[in-house]
């Protein structure tokens, strides 16, 4: 039993090696397609120095124009480093090349994951490092403590499970439409205002507030950009809760979801 | 006039073959109208919470948006094959197919691609103008004569965008990535911006020329800023055309047999 979890471990730990690998080998042309953030960093800080000038006021919702520019580097982060693997799958299907792909002795979607881990490292690493010299410019040091960094690193992965969750959904929803273009950017539009992307969750109107909190986007973008800049733990166990229950519930239509698709699939062998 | 109906025909032929898969040329249109919308939603959600900042308010955003996803939409309706497309091309050597035509090679790479979502952008542009409540003639008027001035303009900057590929090699990104930085641009209210950024957004990434120089020409029914408005999108379309003729001399066919469907 041990020795079966070693060797997946194992299997795994390396494609996730191999993709990093891939990447690092590819580092320039990654940090090209990472450099939007410098811009958008850029525009974010110009727009809510604008808002704090504008509202005269060094507080805004419990934040700081400082905290606010970190949040959305953070928010950024967790938005840019995603890894594209609901495209890949949808290629994969119009293709036809999943038949092999689902055949080869890994299961196929924590192949994804795995592969995903490595592409991430380096994409959110790298949306940090161009971003950073715009936001300590304008915004100086974060605030953050580093005996909260530990819990500030679980919901990060949490939330990037969960997002690699709907992530699949929409990936293997190819299965039916065959175009997820759709799909995914509707998703992205959510996460840009009930996760939090362009504002964060306490800057909206308390109706909106309450069900963007309800809501699983805000686990994937709000929750770790808003613990980094102002961390409160009674907040950090309730994301971790909600993270978890959303985890469970749509990790089940996923399981389900995959189950179908394997059935759906059709190999014809020669 | 031969050329418009050489254009007109590969925007037919572009619609035709898009409308083939019906279910995905829904998806796509209908997926960028939400997308648009969403953006529109924040800035609702932000004026509403903040007021008036830096002179922007909603009714200028209404506009913004009105000018910039209906030019937006018209360049990538019928002028896909820009920015990254373009250098894709060129980096593969594919521009072969269209240099054995005796058409305007530039024209015809360019119209060859619909992009089909935009087809939503143009959908969202007009209906966004409905929230503006400028309803004169003379305000209509200069709303669509300045999204077709934007349209040109968005298309030669893309040009030059996916032009860099003749002299740096592979710009597929880049090129990709200077035709968003002009939209990201031009859909955030220019007085944002002040010294270096605010003369860039004039010159080297004339993001202005896109969203605030046409806000004010309906704002202010100014038909002397449409007539220079004008001649940024001759200037732009000028310089467009010798970057791409001269880096067409440098370009260097590909081997690889490509099929063109």
């Amino acid at each position: 039993m041990l020795n079966q979890l070693r060797i997946t471990i194992i299997k795994y730990g390396a494609i996730s090696l191999t993709n990093l690998q891939n990447q690092l080998a590819y580092v320039w042309d990654v940090a090209g397609r990472s450099a939007m953030i410098i811009f958008f960093m850029f525009i974010f800080t110009q727009l809510w120095t604008a808002v704090y000038e504008s509202q005269e006021t060094a507080v805004i919702a419990g934040l700081t124009l400082s905290n606010t520019i970190w949040y959305f580097i953070i928010a950024e982060v967790m938005e840019l480093g995603k890894p594209r693997h609901d495209i890949r799958i949808s290629e994969e299907v119009k293709d036809g090349s999943i038949a092999y792909t689902m055949g080869r002795p890994y299961n196929y979607l924590v192949y994804h994951l795995a592969n995903g881990v490595g592409e991430a490292a380096v994409r959110m690493g790298l949306v940090f490092l161009l971003g950073l010299p715009v936001v300590i410019y304008y915004a100086g040091l974060p605030t953050v403590a580093a005996r909260h960094l530990p819990a500030v690193f679980l919901v990060v992965v949490l939330a990037m499970l969960l997002d690699f969750f709907v992530f699949s959904i929409i990936g293997l929803l190819a299965f039916v439409t065959e175009d997820i273009f759709s799909f995914r950017l509707i998703y992205q539009k959510l996460v840009f205002i009930l996760g939090g992307l362009m504002i964060p969750l306490d800057f909206l109107p308390d109706w909106l507030h309450r069900i963007a909190r309800i809501l699983p986007f805000s686990l994937t973008t709000y929750a770790p950009a808003k613990l980094f800049v102002a961390f409160d733990a009674a907040q950090f166990r309730q994301i971790v809760s909600s993270q978890v229950v959303w985890l469970l519930i749509i990790g089940a239509i996923l399981y389900r979801q995959y189950r179908w698709a394997v059935r759906r699939l059709t190999v014809n062998g020669g | 006039m031969n050329e418009l109906k050489f254009l007109r025909t590969l925007a037919g032929i572009n619609l035709a073959s898009a409308m083939e898969y019906r279910a995905s040329f829904i998806s796509q249109i209908v997926g960028m109208f939400i997308n648009n919308g969403i953006y529109f939603v924040f800035w609702l959600i932000f004026f509403d919470r903040f007021g008036t900042v830096r002179g922007y308010n909603i009714g200028e955003i209404y506009l913004l948006f009105a000018i910039v996803t209906l030019g937006y939409g018209l360049a990538y309706m019928f002028a896909g094959n820009t920015g990254g497309s373009l250098a894709y091309l060129i980096a593969q050597g594919r521009l072969d197919y269209y240099l054995v035509f005796p058409r305007n090679v530039l024209l015809h790479v360019v119209f060859s691609r619909m992009v089909v979502s935009t087809i939503g952008d143009v959908t969202f542009g007009l209906i966004a103008y409905l929230f503006t409540g400028r309803f004169h003639p003379l305000e209509i008027g200069l709303f669509l004569l300045s999204a077709v001035f934007v349209a040109l303009i968005l298309v030669a900057f893309g040009v030059m965008a996916g032009s860099l590929a003749f002299f740096l090699g592979n710009t597929q990104y880049a090129s990709q990535q200077l035709n968003m930085t002009m939209l990201t641009f031009a859909l955030y209210p220019n007085s944002l911006f002040t010294g270096a950024a605010r003369f860039m957004l004039y010159t080297i990434v004339p993001a202005a020329f896109v969203g605030a120089v046409p806000v004010r020409i309906v704002q202010e029914r100014n038909g002397l800023l449409l007539l220079g408005l004008a001649g940024v999108a001759a200037l732009m379309w000028g310089l467009a055309t010798a970057v791409f003729y001269t880096g067409l001399r440098r370009y260097e066919s590909g081997s690889a047999i490509n099929v063109n469907v």
